[in-house]
């Protein structure tokens, strides 16, 4: 069985992101790039079934600009046999993204594909659930375990307030959560592997996907400062505020 | 046209994030319409009817639509969705599974996780985990919208009366099948991750003390931390420890209670959303990052909050 | 108490500066493109900055602790973490890939050296000792010893030390009194006792391969009388599985004032524990096989303490790395008094000027300290794999002069910048839990071990600056030299100030080494009073000097770059950090020259009885 594994270069998670003056977005010319964390747990999902014997090979598939290339090269010294680009300095939305997947599930017909939940650039949570809508497959999102037997995967769910299990028939997409796996640390030998293997190069284009942009972003703005604390005078305030005020309760 | 607001529901009864997502809904102008997809879920769809500004519930029942798969809810969204200009769901785990499904099967560009409606066809939304907020206008027919519940008060939950409507069931997709659920134990969650942390300081004077915390917590579902004087103190163990030497935490709610707010400590927690601080003393700096403060003698203050919550 | 590593700066320095583009054209070298050496940064800052980290104050706290049977246990994570090292690769960076290393240049392998031990000092000893058996082994030991001992060395399976002291044989080795005694089939027979064994017993590998220097009993005295061993832990048995236990224990490890998680070994050779027994003549002792030839044991010895200088070098930029970036998040977030300007309430300390100074010292220091030592590393590979044999010969003798200027300057910046790191966070920096006191005390070994400073700064005079009438020194000056034209080129209002200061600071090296070449023979004690002046003087200078071609790079990019370099801050602040460096560290070689040129009287004019 053939996994595909879509990764997204994204802002690193380490990086502080500072809106643009202008508010036009945010800044990310000379900011450090990483592969989505969320990508990177499917990337050790994907390396598990095969070293489980599962998985035949592992593709991993990125769309965007061409430095994209540097972070399947990161798939690669995970452990990814071979890696697709599809080349585009388009703003790629997630529909548009899911499209271009779909296309290449077409090409090479994988028998899973392993997503993160989401992005921690644009929080979309969506891409999973778009393809699997497109190539009419199940989908199991937010994945804590995946147990592929008899041409179905049994997956755990990460839902709100615990656990869920469902089954589901392959083809299928998985997207991951947090706790599904905690993804190795790539090593040296690895790195200078990766160097050698294959990656093709593709264009919207030649997939046949129009992938302009159906959301068109006015502008962005910092979320308001904390404002300065306050004393309460009693509990009652207190929890009223938290109630009201914050929110958080 | 009008909006469709799929309700997040168990079947018995209708779940809280349904009354902000209608508030969303409201607000991007026209009827608002309330589906109820589930199986027996009858009392659930009339508590929907008592929703104020629903103008109508729909209601489709089929033992398949039991769990929310996502394969078949999706469809029966999408077989109802000519009508509507909107469709929002809340951005629980259930509608986020659920409705870029819809999106992607309508060919429409979802709005995720909105937390306000400039315009029918503008929202505002949180990205880079909320570091910024963008305001985006779709382009679509179709605005198909998960809604953050915090985002919007809640709709009030009575005093609607809308009219139940049921609706054709779309068959099973038979390519998915629930298999089991876990609720989560009562057992308090971990330091690392949890939403909201009570933890206690030397002001509590006692490992013994530390016990009228635990109500506080299981009342809240927290987990409890402490400060380093506190663990050096002996209260409490080790793994307890916040601060720079203990466990880095930011949850929603941090509630310290009688944590005078070293350094070590503050660099711990001080980038929880929100900070409350009960300490007798009024200088004490963990009152400098707390976002509510009240000074007094903690061993009466926690009673009064714990009765005070219900 | 985070660690992040500088990539984008080490990456700067490695192209712009050490020439990597270059480097990477010579054979042997072809695997270092530039989109692999990023890689390999990328991913091992991601191991040290998650993994090695956070166990830094643990083992602070833990400590390595030893057991009644001599064994000795390390903190909590740090086996695991060499595990994970280990299968990670790292330690065969730099070593032959027909040993399982990678084969990368020295220039590669010196930013795993800074990144390890920023994470993790102690930690970060350990490997390091490993690669310099590893070095020495693979440069002296016979085909069957390299078969036996590389592989799982290089795999980091097993680790290596380096037994020199003796209580009695400190910076003097010609005092080593362990003995070998050589049995029938070949191997020796040793017994003694080593101290300060750096990482000589602890849980983290299946074998320790210890290299000790002992005399036979034929041995002459003195220094021409050592030969160097192989001393493993287990003896290894022919199909490579692991034998007899030897006949080496530790008998204690020190309580030292940093660096605690390493565990400091005092190792007894024979002393009739382990498997091994007796050899055929009766000699009790540990199993040892001859490294080499006998007598020529230290400088054997030297080929590690070579490679060990220069890593301490490294280790000192990695420690004061360490300490900035703690010193900086901490002077961000504290809240301390209003602004000398005046303000409406108090302000975070980054905002006060002198808490800008000392930052901007830690800064300047730590960047100067590293470019010296990245472009030392790349003279090392040209020296070694350059086709021209007049450019290997020139990169040598260019590398031999900065090595002990990368190992004396670097960690003695390493102090000052460390100390600065704690008075940064005032009287909390006090307090051993705000972790800026941890660094100060580990970095205080490192002008210490593998050559005291004032070794080094002798070897800087004798060897050399004195022994080639202060050629290289001056070859080096005739390159800053034109730098400071480049500079006086530019119109920039920093690069103009750059050059004026750098001009003064050459011309005060350059004087220093006319006083040192020239007065080498005639007042040999006022030349040694001033060695460390020397040292410092040119480290101090060379420093400067790679701030400025980093400034003058970083204008380039700034008035002829992409658009994204245009508008890169990591440039504007470069010349910043230069100009800084010019005015507060460059100007500090004024009184360096003083002290050398006519300090030497004020040194030396006390009787012994004065003191």
């Amino acid at each position: 069985m053939k996994v595909l594994v879509p990764v997204k270069r994204v802002v690193d998670y380490n990086v502080k992101v500072r809106v643009k003056a202008d508010q036009t977005g945010v800044e990310t010319a000379n900011v450090k790039m990483s592969m989505n964390p969320f990508d990177e747990i499917a990337v050790e999902e994907a390396m598990r079934l095969k070293e489980a014997g599962i998985a035949t090979e592992v593709i991993a598939v990125s769309c965007g600009v061409a430095a994209c290339g540097e972070t399947l090269r990161t798939a690669l010294a995970i452990g990814a046999d071979r890696a697709i680009l599809v080349e585009t300095d388009a703003d790629l939305q997630p529909l548009a993204v899911a499209k271009l997947l779909a296309a290449v599930c077409k090409k090479e017909g994988p028998g899973l594909v392993i997503l993160g939940k989401q992005a921690i650039d644009d929080d979309a949570n969506q891409t999973g659930q778009m393809l699997a809508a497109l190539m009419g497959w199940p989908q199991a999102t937010f994945a804590s375990k995946v147990t592929i037997a008899d041409g179905k995967a049994q997956v755990t769910r990460e839902v709100d307030g615990g656990l869920e299990t469902i089954k589901i028939n392959l083809p299928a997409i998985v997207t991951t959560d947090l706790r599904l796996n905690e993804p190795r640390y790539v090593t040296l030998p690895n790195i200078m592997k990766a160097k050698k293997k294959p990656m093709e190069n593709h264009k919207p284009a030649d997939l046949g996907v129009d992938v302009a942009p159906r959301l068109k972003t006015l502008k962005v703005t910092e979320p308001p400062k904390r404002s300065a604390g306050i004393k309460v005078p009693d509990i009652k305030t207190l929890v009223d505020k938290l109630k009201n005020e914050a929110k958080v309760i | 046209m009008a909006s469709l607001v799929i309700a997040e529901h168990d079947n018995a009864s209708l779940k809280g994030a349904t009354l902000n997502t209608v508030t969303a809904a409201v607000k991007c102008g026209g009827d608002v319409h309330v589906l109820v997809a589930g199986s027996n879920c009858g009392a659930a769809a009339a508590a929907a009817a008592q929703i104020a500004g629903v103008s109508k519930v729909l209601v489709a029942d089929a033992p398949h639509f039991a769990d929310a798969l996502a394969e078949n809810v999706a469809a029966q969204v999408v077989s109802m969705a000519a009508a509507y200009s909107h469709i929002l769901a809340p951005a629980t785990a259930n509608g986020k599974n659920i409705l870029p499904r819809v999106a992607a099967l309508l060919d429409c560009q979802q709005i995720s996780e909105i937390i306000a409606v400039e315009a029918p066809d503008t929202f505002v939304r949180p990205i880079y985990a909320g570091n910024a907020l963008a305001t985006v206008q779709s382009s679509d027919a179709k605005k198909i919208i998960t809604v953050r519940t915090t985002g919007f008060d809640g709709a009030a939950a009575t005093g609607g009366s809308a009219a139940v409507e049921t609706v054709a069931a779309q068959g099973d997709a038979g390519i998915s099948a629930f298999i089991g659920r876990e609720v989560a134990k009562s057992e308090r969650p971990e330091l690392a991750g949890a939403k909201i942390i009570v933890s206690g300081g030397r002001g509590m004077g006692s490992g013994e003390n530390f016990k009228i915390l635990e109500p506080l917590a299981d009342k809240l579902g927290a987990a409890m931390g402490a400060s380093r004087a506190a663990v050096d103190a002996g209260f409490v163990p080790n793994d307890w420890q916040v601060g720079q030497t203990g466990k880095i935490v930011a949850p929603t709610l941090y509630i310290a209670v009688g944590i005078s707010g070293a350094i070590q400590h503050l660099a711990g927690m001080k980038d929880s959303k929100t900070i409350v601080a009960i300490n007798k003393d009024p200088e004490a700096p963990i009152f400098s990052v707390a976002d509510y403060g009240i000074v007094g003698d903690l061993f009466t203050l926690v009673p009064e909050l714990i009765a005070e919550l219900g | 108490m985070s660690y992040v590593a500088p990539v984008k700066d080490m990456k700067f320095v490695i192209k712009e500066l050490a020439g990597l583009n270059t480097l990477n054209q010579l054979p042997g070298c072809e695997d270092a493109t530039e989109d692999t050496v990023d890689a390999i940064l990328e991913e091992n800052a991601k191991f040290c900055g998650d993994v090695l980290a956070p166990l830094n104050w643990s083992g602070d706290v833990e400590h390595s602790v030893r057991h009644a049977d001599g064994s000795v246990t390390t903190p909590k994570g740090f086996k695991e973490a060499f595990k994970q090292f280990g299968e990670g690769g790292w330690q065969g960076l730099h070593h032959p890939v027909d040993f399982g290393g990678q084969g990368l240049p020295k220039l590669v392998a010196t930013t795993g050296i800074e990144m390890i031990n920023s994470a993790n000092l102690s930690f970060a000893l350990c490997p390091l000792l490993s690669d310099g058996a590893i070095e020495a082994i693979l440069l002296t030991g016979t085909e069957q010893q390299r078969a036996t001992y590389l592989p799982n060395m290089v795999s980091a399976k097993w680790t290596g030390t380096m037994n020199l002291t003796e209580p009695q044989a400190g910076s003097d080795l010609s005092l080593v009194r362990s003995r070998a005694v050589p049995q029938p089939d070949a191997s020796y027979r040793i017994s003694g006792q080593k101290i300060f064994i750096t990482w000589g017993e602890h849980d983290m590998a299946e074998n320790l391969v210890h290299l000790v220097l002992a005399r036979t009993p034929t041995a002459p005295a003195g220094v021409k009388g050592i030969s160097l061993f192989i001393c493993p832990k287990f003896l290894v048995n022919p199909d490579g599985s692991l034998g007899k236990r030897n006949d080496v224990f530790c008998a204690s490890i020190e309580h030292k004032l940093g660096i605690k998680a390493s565990p400091t070994a005092v190792l007894v050779f024979g002393d009739g524990k382990g498997e091994v027994g007796v050899g055929a003549d009766g000699t009790a002792g540990a199993v040892g096989y001859l490294v080499g030839e006998e007598n020529r044991g230290l400088e054997y010895m030297f080929i590690m303490m070579n490679a060990a200088r220069f890593a301490v070098g490294m280790q000192g930029v990695a420690v004061a790395e360490r300490a900035y970036q703690k010193a900086v998040s901490f002077a961000r977030d504290r809240v301390q008094g209003r602004a000398v300007e005046g303000s409406a309430a108090a302000v975070t300390i980054i905002h006060h000027p002198d808490v800008r100074r000392m930052l901007m010292t830690m800064r300047a220091l730590t960047e100067a300290a590293r470019a010296t030592g990245y472009i030392a590393a790349a003279a090392s590979d040209a020296a070694h794999h350059h086709p021209d044999a007049a450019v290997r010969a020139d990169n040598q003798a260019f590398y031999e002069y900065l090595v002990p200027i990368v190992k004396g300057f670097s960690t003695e910046m390493s102090l000052e910048v460390a100390s600065l790191g704690v008075q940064v966070h005032g009287g909390m920096g006090f307090i051993e839990e705000t972790g800026a006191a941890q660094y100060y005390r580990d970095a205080r070994i490192l002008t210490i071990y593998e050559g005291t400073t004032a070794i080094q700064a002798n070897d800087l005079v004798g060897r050399k600056t004195a022994r080639d009438g202060g050629k290289t020194a001056k070859a080096i000056i005739a390159q800053v030299r034109s730098t400071e034209a480049e500079l006086a080129a530019s119109n920039h209002a920093d690069l103009k100030v750059i050059c004026d200061q750098l001009g003064r600071a050459s011309k005060a090296l350059e004087d220093a080494v006319e006083f040192v070449a020239g007065s080498a023979k005639s007042d040999i004690r006022a030349v040694y009073a001033g060695s460390v002046p020397y040292l410092m003087l040119a480290g101090v200078v060379i420093g400067g000097w790679n701030m400025a071609r980093a400034a003058l790079v970083a204008q380039a990019k700034i008035a002829a770059g992409t658009e994204a370099e245009k508008r890169d801050p990591f440039y504007a602040a470069k010349i910043k950090t230069a100009r800084f460096y010019a005015d507060h560290i460059l100007t500090r070689a004024g009184g360096l020259r003083a002290s050398i040129v006519g300090g030497a009287e004020g040194v030396l004019a006390l009787s012994e009885e004065q003191f």
